[in-house]
């Protein structure tokens, strides 16, 4: 496999990679086209007869006008659900009171977009583009100042353990990135699933870990949202929607940290240099090979066996200080 | 855990870490605060507007003509069942396009959306099996959505380099060289990235400029509202090779915009560097490195030996 050419390897990660997105396809059209495509029939079924049943006092193209103009409003994010019963402030109340606000604005910058409200206005739009410009650098930055600050946190336990137990750098290393994962796991997900599936009975627990995961690995596809919509009390929603807001920035900061530390294991560094750039490194190359997502995640650095002969030495000398 | 920051270095570089970290922390909320007045202030009165609007012709569409009571009730089940098929991704009126469906282009353009993270929501599966899969598949393949993403970076900037290189001969300062490259990089990816694309789709979807423009900003950045969303519109004719465009314009976009993120911030002087910087800021300078590139410089300045540097370069970036 080593023998391999760049560019075949080049090659090999696309292909993988369109492989991977049309499996995920075919998959995805074999559970859900059937149930998709019985809802639809159902619908279409219960709009027919009700059109049937009402044809004496309502003309044919009025509730499907009615019916475009709710849906058009739902992609933007305005939901006409509950606003014509008029149940006391419900009714009145904006999309855009201040927790939704901050919500929204949370998911710009955590890039999760869950897309339950969108700008409206032009206005709206060309700010959220500016503020996203400006917003995404800015939020990368602290999250790599905090990561500078928490990692060592972290990797002191896995120092520790890996100096009781004896371990070689490479299983502690192994060891502490699957101790980061199960604990951000664990604590990012399920937890709040949990507590989730606690608050909300109509949602089941599997829900809500789909919910969580999409959350925090910012696809936010926004098809279930705690809480939103609801007539709940005001201070139970205000708290409800600040949770939410914690839980996205706090999660995805743990989520980085967790992603960082697996990337540093040697096989993964591994396999992220086996598509990488073979040969003799230019200057340039050196300068381009810390590659970053959005979410600032990194890859392994220019020269692993220099790091790999110096781990051990850190291991050991930050130890004791543990 | 002071030792372990810097066990070599002075104090005050210590607590400037920590107070430099906390105002960036406050910054940050401020800049969230800052964002959710401006939105609530130019959002706010549209969406009840519309809101109110939709619910004053609900409610005379249940109560104009002859009412029974039952009437009224179903027009509100029924349009509720509607919006709520419709948030899951089911569009019911008219014939929506194959991305309205779960067949295979709508389904592709899902995985598209879930590996990238944009995550549109215009479909969402419904069964737990599909839901569950789907976490799988987001494990699986948004790392690997990084690495192609990452490689793809590199080569477009290695072809940038090449090109300066080609054109500038060479530069006596390397420095500005990668100046030059840089801004070369970032004019020519907003031109064919951000800038041309939304004629593309302005031209194909109706939109205006300025909603392309707003689409395609939303989608390269991964954010994905979802409000928009291409090839959507069941009375457009949609040529084959659109969508597969719009792909891999997606898959480009989105490495140049990885690319020169990096390269902003590889220009902002970090203020988790000064914990090192305090170190080696008389070793010449640290202009113009990536903060990250500084940090593997010093490791191979130093020798194996200093226990800062290298925890520093054997865990961090």
């Amino acid at each position: 496999m080593g023998s391999l050419k760049p560019w075949a390897r080049y090659l090999l990660l696309l292909v993988a990679h369109l492989l991977a997105m049309g499996l995920g396809a075919i998959v995805l059209q074999a559970l859900e086209g059937p149930p998709a495509l019985q809802l639809q029939t159902q619908l279409q079924a219960e709009l027919s007869a009700f059109q049937a049943e009402h044809r004496a006092c309502l003309p044919p193209e009025a509730l499907e006008e009615l019916l475009s103009a709710a849906l058009r409003a739902q992609a933007h994010g305005v939901s006409s659900l509950g606003n014509s019963s008029g149940s006391g402030s419900s009714s009145e109340a904006s999309n855009w009171d201040l927790p939704s606000a901050l919500l929204f604005t949370a998911s710009i910058l955590t890039t999760t977009g869950y897309g339950h409200m969108a700008p409206l206005s032009a206005g709206g739009k060309a700010f959220c583009v500016f503020y996203a410009a400006l917003g995404l650098p800015a939020s990368l930055a602290l999250v790599a100042a905090l990561r500078h600050c928490l990692l060592p946190v972290f990797n002191c336990p896995g120092a520790w353990v890996a100096v009781r137990w004896r371990l070689a750098p490479a299983q502690a290393a192994l060891l502490q990135a699957a101790g980061l994962g199960l604990l951000v796991a664990c604590v990012f997900v399920l937890l709040p699933a949990l507590v989730l599936w606690g608050i909300q009975g109509d949602c089941s627990l599997l829900e809500a870990i789909y919910f969580c995961f999409g959350s925090l690995s910012t696809i936010g596809l926004g098809d279930l949202l705690p809480g939103h919509g609801r007539g709940l009390h005001p201070a139970i929603y205000y708290l409800g929607q600040f949770a939410l807001l914690g839980y996205l920035l706090l999660g995805l900061l743990a989520m980085l940290l967790a992603v960082e530390t697996f990337s540093e294991l040697p096989q993964i560094r591994a396999l992220v240099k086996f598509f990488g750039p073979s040969g003799s490194r230019t200057d340039e190359d050196q300068d381009g090979i810390l590659g970053q997502d959005e979410l600032a995640l990194s890859t392994m650095p220019p020269d692993p066996p220099a790091l790999e002969q110096t781990t051990p030495a850190s291991a050991s000398e930050q130890s004791p200080a543990c | 855990m002071c030792e372990l920051l810097s066990p070599e270095g002075p104090c005050w570089a210590r607590g400037f870490l920590f107070l430099a970290t906390g105002l960036l922390l406050l910054s940050y909320l401020a800049y969230l605060v800052l964002g959710t007045g401006v939105f609530w202030a130019l959002e706010g009165s549209v969406g009840v507007g519309v809101a109110r609007d939709m619910g004053v012709r609900m409610s005379w569409g249940a109560g104009a003509q002859s009412p029974l009571p039952r009437s009224f009730w179903s027009l509100h089940h029924l349009p509720q069942d509607i919006i709520q098929a419709y948030k899951d991704g089911t569009y019911l009126l008219d014939n929506t396009t194959s991305m309205g469906r779960w067949e295979f282009v709508g389904s592709f353009f899902f995985s598209v959306s879930t590996i990238t993270t944009i995550g549109y929501g215009n479909l969402s599966p419904e069964t737990m099996a599909a839901r569950l899969f789907c976490i799988l598949f987001a494990l699986i393949g948004i790392p690997l959505n990084l690495v192609v993403l990452n490689r793809l970076g590199h080569l477009m900037q290695r072809g940038v380099h090449r090109c300066v290189q080609q054109l500038g001969g060479s530069w006596q300062d390397p420095a500005r060289a990668r100046w030059l490259a840089g801004s070369a990089a970032l004019l020519s990816g907003l031109l064919l990235f951000l800038l041309l694309p939304p004629l593309l789709f302005s031209h194909m979807e109706g939109w205006s400029y300025v909603e392309s423009f707003y689409f395609a900003f939303i989608t390269l950045s991964t954010v994905g509202f979802g409000d928009y969303v291409i090839g959507m519109d069941p009375s457009r004719k949609y040529p084959l090779w659109y969508k597969n465009i719009v792909s891999l314009w997606i898959l480009f976009g989105m490495a140049w915009l990885a690319l020169i993120i990096k390269m902003i911030l590889s220009l902002l002087e970090m203020p988790g560097d000064m914990c090192t910087c305090s170190l080696h800021c008389s070793k010449g300078d640290i202009q113009g490195r990536s903060w990250s590139q500084g940090q593997e410089g010093e490791h191979r300045v130093q020798s194996p030996g200093v226990t800062s540097g290298t925890f520093h370069s054997g865990y961090a970036i």
